[in-house]
């Protein structure tokens, strides 16, 4: 007998195994939670990986302070309903001293207020492994990463150091001072994150879908002013346009697309026929060549 | 209105196979693609050939005329065209800062494209001799592998020694790609002796299919078009027969096996064995056995979070819920009735070398199986694999990148299968038990199986003894006890005593 899986069955059956093997190998692992729909879809991943048990491990967010009032919102009705445990990360230094995504350098501004915010959250509560959302099709430093990623003492990723993952096979064991970052959704693409949300029938944080709100252009992006809190330079006036977005970040930092997909079946119809890659709407990665990978060396996820 | 999330709709307790109604699950290739997009399953493929043959040419040529590269992708690619107006499609498969730098590839990437009805991922390892471990590792994640060769040079000893770790791995397909055909004078004679040379070298080895493709990366001929060039050739261009290869997401019939991963719990009665499928199928009311102890049970639930099922195949990740319990955990594995792995202690295994340091014989070392963790009691080296010749050359030790024979004493006895019959279950990694790096991958060529009374010496590990001197001023619920408590039990299972703990 021959059956065949669509390939959502396939990714989603590689995903339950790498939870499964990670929470049976590692003592204290944690979900970091960043509410957009990658961690949507690695939250219910891991429901089904342990069901009938609930996930054997607390969500943690790093908040940065920065981030749409709708994705908190959306985050803290996420736990209540599934009944699960939330724990929230501040890096209360970088607040103390003013960092913010206005007055900072955007890729200084990711160090101190989402690298090292994780870093202290990760330190703070002894987590060994951590599972993340990133997708090897993200950006060209992630795509050699590996599915169960091994950082030394600080958290430092070396990519010349990087354990060989050979068939299914998951070896979690670590060293002295070692902890480990895992990627269950590693091998997923952008549109798969979409179809499954649909095939799922799973609740996304409205701002991914299209609607009129208040925008101003900076430097050719769109960016949705969430608050007072970013002063308009000159020239600048707010304008209402219907927009989305198609990653969720720090709101200054994040740039929105013009759209009409109003639900989420337009929404993936749109994201089926984009013609551009998903992180131009994220500045942080532009600011210096090789970003992303000197992030990831650094902590970064 | 912040915090009104949008609800698409509800789950509903009992649902289709399929997902929402109206989105038909994928069968063979008669169902349509529908409107968003679930694809046909998803096949892996692994380039093999060095930067000279143009391997990361004809990735780049795959993804630019086949596949759904994003717009933006395109736009700066076509910025860095040549005065002849081709862009540079070797620049899709750039990678690290460090070895751009370097201007060669010398990991693993994965990227990933759509072409018809299914989804490829294109595993880009290096094919230099001294990145052997890195082609061995991806080519286990490999349905099919690509290996390349220039026109002008034809069948060389790497595509041999290619060949040679494709098989060992268990890659049944390969395709060679005669490349750069446009600088050989499009010659259908240097195609059909290199054409020859191949199925000379293919013979030796257990591919299900072999077949050579005359291409030019370059310009795109034979990638995912017809070349106009080669009218001499009417075989398949490399794009059609890759989409010929059975993917993931095809499971075979065979043996039932599932490793079990985790015991989860839900409400009184029920105790579940976690895993994926990784042989055959089962179905409620089937009888399966424990590997090890042989002890027998019937299926009464395969449970998954969005229903029951009425059968599960290999490929699917379920949890089995028992008629009686058998006292099995993580590490056993649950096998049909006829034919259970074998009980091994002894393997006769190939082993990949994958450290950056030799085989250090006096350091701990354990194996780890689909799901289980043993001691390494003795790995003994037998001889080493020459690649070109296929001559094994008796060694006793091994390093970086060697292919070698070894017999593996372990410290109690494991599930396993033979990996000619069963990947999952018959492979293996080595792992240094105090670093925890990956040493080796492994395959089982033979495995010798043994009995309990075997066992010559047993040991009681109790927390009050470790807590009078190894754990002293430790807490047993600390995770420092445990840890200690689990190395002590490695040591004394090493040297061969059978464990128990209270």
């Amino acid at each position: 007998m021959t059956r065949h899986f669509s390939h959502l069955d396939v990714l989603e059956t590689e995903s339950i195994h790498i939870f499964r093997e990670a929470a049976a190998q590692f003592r204290k692992p944690v979900l970091l939670y960043s509410i957009g729909k990658d961690s949507t879809v690695l939250l219910h991943l891991a429901r089904k990986a342990f069901y009938p048990q609930k996930p054997p491990f607390p969500l943690l967010h790093i908040d940065t302070t920065w981030k749409f009032r709708d994705m908190i919102a959306f985050r803290d009705n996420t736990v209540r309903e599934l009944g699960l445990e939330l724990l929230v990360q501040t890096n209360q230094d970088g607040i103390k001293r003013g960092v913010t995504p206005l007055t900072y350098a955007p890729s200084l501004y990711t160090d101190i207020m989402k690298t090292a915010a994780l870093k202290q959250g990760l330190d703070l509560y002894g987590f060994d492994a951590a599972f993340g959302g990133a997708r090897r099709d993200e950006e060209a430093s992630r795509a050699k990463e590996r599915v169960f990623s091994f950082r030394s003492p600080g958290h430092r990723w070396d990519p010349r150091k990087q354990r060989p993952e050979m068939w299914r096979l998951l070896n979690g064991r670590l060293g002295t001072g070692e902890t480990a970052r895992i990627f269950p959704l590693s091998n997923w693409t952008e549109r798969d994150v979409w179809r499954y949300l649909l095939r799922e029938k799973l609740a996304v944080v409205p701002l991914y879908m299209a609607a009129v709100r208040p925008t101003i252009t900076r430097n050719g992006q769109i960016l949705v002013l969430d608050d007072d809190r970013m002063p308009l330079l000159p020239g600048e006036t707010v304008e209402y346009r219907r927009v989305r977005f198609r990653t969720l970040g720090c709101w200054p930092l994040t740039a929105a697309v013009l759209s009409d997909a109003a639900d989420i079946e337009s929404v993936v119809a749109e994201t089926l026929a984009a013609t551009t890659s998903e992180r131009q709407g994220r500045l942080i990665d532009h600011d210096q060549t090789g970003a992303m990978e000197r992030k990831k060396q650094e902590g970064y996820f | 209105m912040p915090g009104a999330a949008i609800k698409i709709g509800s789950k509903q307790a009992v649902e289709p196979v399929s997902g929402p109604a109206g989105i038909a699950q994928v069968q063979g290739n008669s169902a349509a693609q529908p409107a968003w997009g679930v694809l046909d399953g998803i096949v892996h493929l692994l380039t093999c050939g060095s930067v000279d043959d143009g391997k990361s040419t004809l990735i780049g040529r795959l993804l630019w005329d086949a596949s759904d590269l994003p717009e933006d992708t395109r736009q700066t690619l076509r910025k860095s065209a040549g005065p002849d107006g081709e862009p540079d499609v070797s620049l899709l498969l750039d990678g690290l800062v460090a070895e751009r730098e370097q201007g060669i590839t010398i990991d693993i990437a994965w990227r990933y494209f759509d072409a018809g009805p299914r989804r490829y991922v294109v595993i880009d390892s290096p094919g230099h001799e001294q990145y052997t471990r890195n082609m061995a590792s991806g080519a286990s994640h490999a349905d099919v592998a690509i290996m390349l060769v220039d026109a002008r040079h034809g069948v060389k000893r790497q595509t041999r020694r290619h060949a040679a770790i494709l098989d060992l791995i268990g890659v049944r397909q390969v395709i060679l790609a005669v490349n750069k055909m446009d600088v050989a004078d499009w010659s259908e004679k240097l195609f059909r002796e290199i054409e020859t040379d191949f199925s000379s070298v293919a013979r030796n080895f257990a591919f299900e299919k072999a077949l050579a493709i005359p291409v030019s990366a370059k310009l795109g001929d034979n990638v995912a078009r017809r070349s106009q060039h080669m009218p001499w050739y009417d075989g398949p261009v490399l794009l059609d027969e890759l989409a010929r290869v059975p993917g993931r997401g095809t499971a075979s019939s065979g043996e039932f096996r599932m490793p079990v991963q985790l015991v989860l719990r839900g409400g009184q009665d029920f105790r579940g064995l976690a895993g994926t499928i990784s042989g055959g199928s089962v179905r409620p009311g089937d009888r399966i056995q424990d590997a090890l102890s042989g002890r027998e049970a019937r299926v009464r639930r395969i449970a998954t979070m969005d229903r029951d099922l009425d059968e599960a195949s290999a490929g699917q990740a379920v949890v089995l819920q028992l008629d009686t319990d058998i006292d099995v955990a993580r590490g056993a594995v649950l096998a049909g009735p006829q034919a259970r792995p074998i009980s091994a202690r002894e393997i006769d295994a190939r082993l990949v070398w994958l450290a950056d340091t030799a085989l250090d014989a006096a350091n701990g070392l354990l194996l780890r199986t689909a799901t289980d963790l043993v001691p390494i009691a003795a790995l003994k080296v037998r001889a080493r694999l020459d690649l070109e010749t296929l001559a094994q050359n008796a060694a006793e030790t091994c390093t970086t990148n060697d292919i070698v024979i070894a017999d593996i004493a372990l410290g109690r006895a494991v599930a396993i299968d033979l990996f000619a019959e069963h990947r999952e279950t018959g492979s293996f990694v080595v792992v240094d038990a105090l670093s925890g790096a990956t040493l080796a991958g492994g395959i089982v060529k033979a495995a010798r199986e043994t009995t309990a009374d075997m066992d010559t010496a047993s040991f009681l590990l109790t927390d009050d003894l470790l807590a009078r001197g190894v754990c002293l001023g430790l807490d047993p619920a600390d995770a420092e006890f445990r840890r200690r408590a689990e190395e002590v039990a490695l040591i004394l299972r090493a040297a061969g005593v059978v464990v128990s703990t209270r």
